[in-house]
């Protein structure tokens, strides 16, 4: 996931003339993208050391509450992808010449509300993906509909805060991102049990 | 039905229904089984023996019909009921790049086992496992693999132990091992049911045997002393129909 971070950002440097386009204003759109497709990589293979030997069946079999697992699975993946954007901002802040600062706090706060909104929908559809024979193939189609409001409120934060605007213009997009990671959260762990159970 | 025996009454299923799509894996099937009592269930190829077992485990929801254990009901919606069995399945549940031990520490914590690293290595020793603690599953052979399994599944000392085909793929060695620790099971005090296609061990451990045929225990009873070439023949008549 580092490694598909850092290539991104550079193949997007190369990619786009900074000449004529401002960089800006390109560079939250590409990294939100860049997480999503990066996320994906991660949030896959969530379930995979579990899918050998049936050892995700051993773990339900268990007195351990389903729930309890989903929200396990859930930081140790948001965890990763947290680290991994920050890695990719500071990519994209390299090579786009992104001058994040006095917003460097609000826009590492907006980037950990959508690291959980993406974790908290891709950990659950991993788990439907776990169950059938496509995997990885199948989880991009369940969950990119699903990121449409993340990236728009994503978005809609982080491009006036690298462009030097105070955090209350865009708060109300940062409300709506918080609350779009906190219905995928609550929905996660009430649907896991009904996703993993046959 | 298969009846009750004398003894308090562990596992107890009733009208068990599960179906896939059109196909019926499980139908109108009911089970008691009391302490100590050992069930042997055999069958062709697409019984529903498996399906039959895994309802029981709590590892699938019945299309229709409910599992006791213990008299509590298998409640999806709760967990405590999950100390009280354990299964060995044809996959081991166990996480390969983990060492042994490592894995039986992790189902320990799940279940909640204080005296952990005691049980764990009382647990390996009857498995003859001892010396591999500290091996990486996927470096083992099936044999052991198996046997690891096993130390998992009755490392909570489940009252209900629900065994699926435990001697596939088995050396003669390992199968001498399960043997003992399957011997050692019927203490009175657990409830077995065992899945296999093997007559000859299936009714060998049995205090019960059932036949199960297309979802249906067509036939079942005790052969306490019976030899396993004349049940073998009485199979193969309750299978192919003519009984």
């Amino acid at each position: 996931m580092c490694a598909f971070a850092v290539l991104t950002g550079v193949l997007f440097n190369f990619s786009i003339d900074t000449t004529t386009v401002r960089p800006n204003e390109v560079a939250t759109g590409l990294i939100w993208m860049t997480l999503i497709f990066g996320g994906l990589l991660g949030v896959g293979r969530t379930f995979h050391l579990e899918s050998q030997d049936g050892a995700l069946q051993g773990i339900l079999m268990s007195p351990a509450p389903k729930d309890a697992i989903f929200l396990g699975k859930l930081i140790a993946n948001f965890v990763l992808l947290y680290v991994v954007s920050l890695l990719v901002l500071g990519v994209f802040g390299l090579f786009f010449g992104i001058d994040l600062g006095r917003n460097f706090g609000w826009v590492v706060f907006v980037l950990a509300i959508g690291s959980l909104g993406f974790v908290a929908v891709g950990t659950l559809f991993a788990a439907v993906a776990a169950g059938t024979h496509l995997r990885e193939t199948l989880l991009p189609v369940l969950v990119f509909p699903l990121m449409v409001p993340m990236v728009i409120y994503g978005v809609g934060a982080m491009m006036p805060l690298v462009s030097g605007r105070p955090f209350t213009e865009v708060e109300g997009n940062v409300r709506m991102l918080g609350a779009f990671a906190l219905a995928g959260v609550a929905a996660g762990a009430v649907l896991f049990r009904y996703v993993v159970e046959d | 039905m298969i009846g009750v025996s004398s003894g308090r009454l562990v596992l107890e299923a009733k009208g068990l229904h599960r179906n896939y799509g059109s196909i019926v894996a499980v139908g109108a099937l009911d089970l008691s089984m009391s302490e100590g009592e050992f069930l042997t269930i055999v069958g062709p190829n697409g019984a529903g023996k498996s399906t039959l077992l895994s309802i029981l485990s709590g590892a699938m929801r019945p299309t229709t019909g409910s599992v006791r254990v213990c008299g509590e009901e298998l409640d999806f919606a709760r967990y405590e009921w999950r100390h009280r069995i354990g299964m060995l399945s044809h996959q081991g549940f166990l996480y390969d790049r983990m060492t042994v031990e490592e894995n039986l520490s992790f189902y320990g914590k799940l279940f909640g086992i204080s005296d952990l690293e005691d049980r764990i290595a009382s647990r390996l020793r009857r498995v003859g496992l001892s010396e591999r603690a500290r091996s990486e599953v996927r470096k083992l052979s099936h044999g052991m693999r198996q046997r690891a399994s096993l130390a998992r599944a009755l490392l909570h000392d489940p009252d209900v132990v629900l065994l699926d085909e435990p001697y596939s793929g088995l050396d003669p060695a390992a199968a001498v091992v399960l043997r003992d620790v399957l011997e050692e099971l019927k203490d009175g005090r657990r409830t077995v049911v065992m899945v296999t296609h093997n007559l000859r061990e299936g009714l060998e451990m049995a205090t019960r045997i059932a036949i199960q045929v297309g979802g249906r225990f067509e036939w079942e009873g005790s052969l306490k002393g019976a030899l396993w070439k004349d049940f073998e023949s009485h199979y193969h008549s309750v299978v192919e129909g003519r009984v």
